[in-house]
């Protein structure tokens, strides 16, 4: 890689990892890099305008008796393809307006547990983990300091769970990936067991918040469990 | 589920998600936009627009990504139907003026300036990379680019910014 190329992709993404063997051997594209760096804060505050309060607009009654609900869905242990290829073609049969999402969850367990089947792209077995830049954006500064000891990240979402936005992380695991859901808000007072078809999980009280973290039905979750515990401070 | 217990189903999930996404939607709108009022109406008519197609969310992970989308082309169709002319960093409305409110910190006013004086082009990206957190294949999604094309405005859009931020310190300094 040369200088060029290098700052060419630094300046699209001032997060990009790549070129280490260039970078330690010229000074000129370290600086650059931290200039990029340096102006991508200032960009980031810039951009945080203030917010006027919500107002909402008169919302028109929608004819509700015309929408069909999906059944509850099950957890797929068959490849993500699949279980998006089943919901399209449930989709087709019983025509296209169907509500998504509108069950009420008997416990935060529930929800948890019914949100691994709403992302089942998060679950791919991969190598590639994101970059510092979207883990900073997914997991802020003032809801957690959060370092890659936990694992090989390589999913980060924001999610909503009991209406709260929350990380939704996941890390390779032995057996797969494990997911991580990070809920600073959700104080509990003991763990709590996650039990799905396939699925192994744990709800940890964690300071005032708690983590949960899923994976497959033989994976050992105790050294993840130690790894993320001890990687999550909450900053709130 | 009765029809009334769907009703409020529906509205308690609308009212959940616009909650927990009204932020992103007015910043998005309004680094668009470049104008409050504007971004004010654009949020108006999007959420109506969310509230009568929320059955087009098949999923509540997706929620950003769809609501960002509805903003981007009710900006589109709002812009299309006035006819507004194109921003003159020099000759602002106060409304536009509004959105570069003055901080204590003059060196954050400089950068908002900056980054509303960048042409729309290179202005979106950056705001969906560096605010919405999106990755560059999401921004191609969105904005309907290749991924390459979202590199080079990226990578343009910091070096104009770059420029012209050296230059307006150079420019003070030369004045103090």
């Amino acid at each position: 890689m040369n200088c060029e190329d290098y700052k060419e992709a630094i300046a699209a993404d001032p997060s990009y990892q790549g070129g280490e063997a260039h970078l330690s051997a010229c000074a000129d594209c370290r600086a650059f890099r931290d200039g990029m760096r340096s102006l991508d804060r200032r960009i980031g505050r810039a951009l945080e305008i203030a917010v006027p309060d919500l107002r909402m607009p008169e919302l028109p009654d929608i004819d509700t008796a015309e929408v069909v609900s999906l059944p509850t869905r099950r957890r797929f242990t068959s490849p993500a393809w699949l279980a998006v290829a089943a919901t399209i073609v449930l989709a087709a049969f019983v025509g296209l307006r169907m509500v998504g999402s509108n069950v009420t969850y008997a416990s935060l367990a529930d929800e948890i547990v019914a949100h691994l089947d709403h992302e089942p792209y998060a679950l791919r077995v991969t190598d590639e983990p994101v970059s510092d830049r979207r883990l900073a954006k997914v997991v802020p500064a003032n809801v957690a300091d959060m370092n890659h000891d936990a694992g090989l990240i390589t999913y980060a979402q924001t999610c909503v769970i009991n209406g709260k936005k929350i990380p939704h992380l996941v890390v390779q695991g032995e057996h797969g990936p494990v997911t991580i859901l990070l809920l600073p808000d959700e104080a509990i007072d003991d763990a709590v067991q996650l039990e799905g078809e396939s699925i192994n999980g744990v709800l940890l009280p964690v300071g005032g918040g708690s983590v949960a973290i899923i994976g497959e039905r033989n994976e050992k979750l105790e050294t993840i469990q130690e790894n993320v515990v001890n990687s999550v401070t909450w900053s709130t | 589920m009765n029809s009334s217990d769907a009703g409020t189903a529906r509205r308690r999930r609308f009212d959940e998600l616009v909650g927990v996404f009204h932020q992103d939607m007015y910043r998005y709108a309004a680094w668009l936009s470049r104008d409050r009022t504007v971004a004010e109406d654009v949020v108006q008519e999007s959420l109506l627009r969310a509230w009568k197609s929320l059955e087009s969310l098949r999923d509540d992970a997706a929620a950003k990504h769809w609501l960002l989308t509805i903003v981007r082309r009710e900006n589109a169709r709002y812009f299309e139907r006035r006819r507004l002319e194109t921003v003159d960093v020099d000759d602002l409305t106060p409304s536009q003026q509004a959105l570069l409110a003055n901080e204590p910190d003059h060196e954050l006013d400089d950068v908002r300036e900056a980054i509303f004086g960048l042409d729309d082009d290179y202005r979106e990206p950056l705001v969906l990379q560096v605010l919405m957190g999106y990755s560059t294949s999401e921004i191609g999604e969105l904005m309907g680019l290749k991924q390459g094309a979202v590199l080079t405005r990226l990578h343009r859009a910091r070096l104009k910014l770059r420029d012209g931020l050296d230059e307006e310190m150079a420019h003070g300094q030369s004045e103090s």
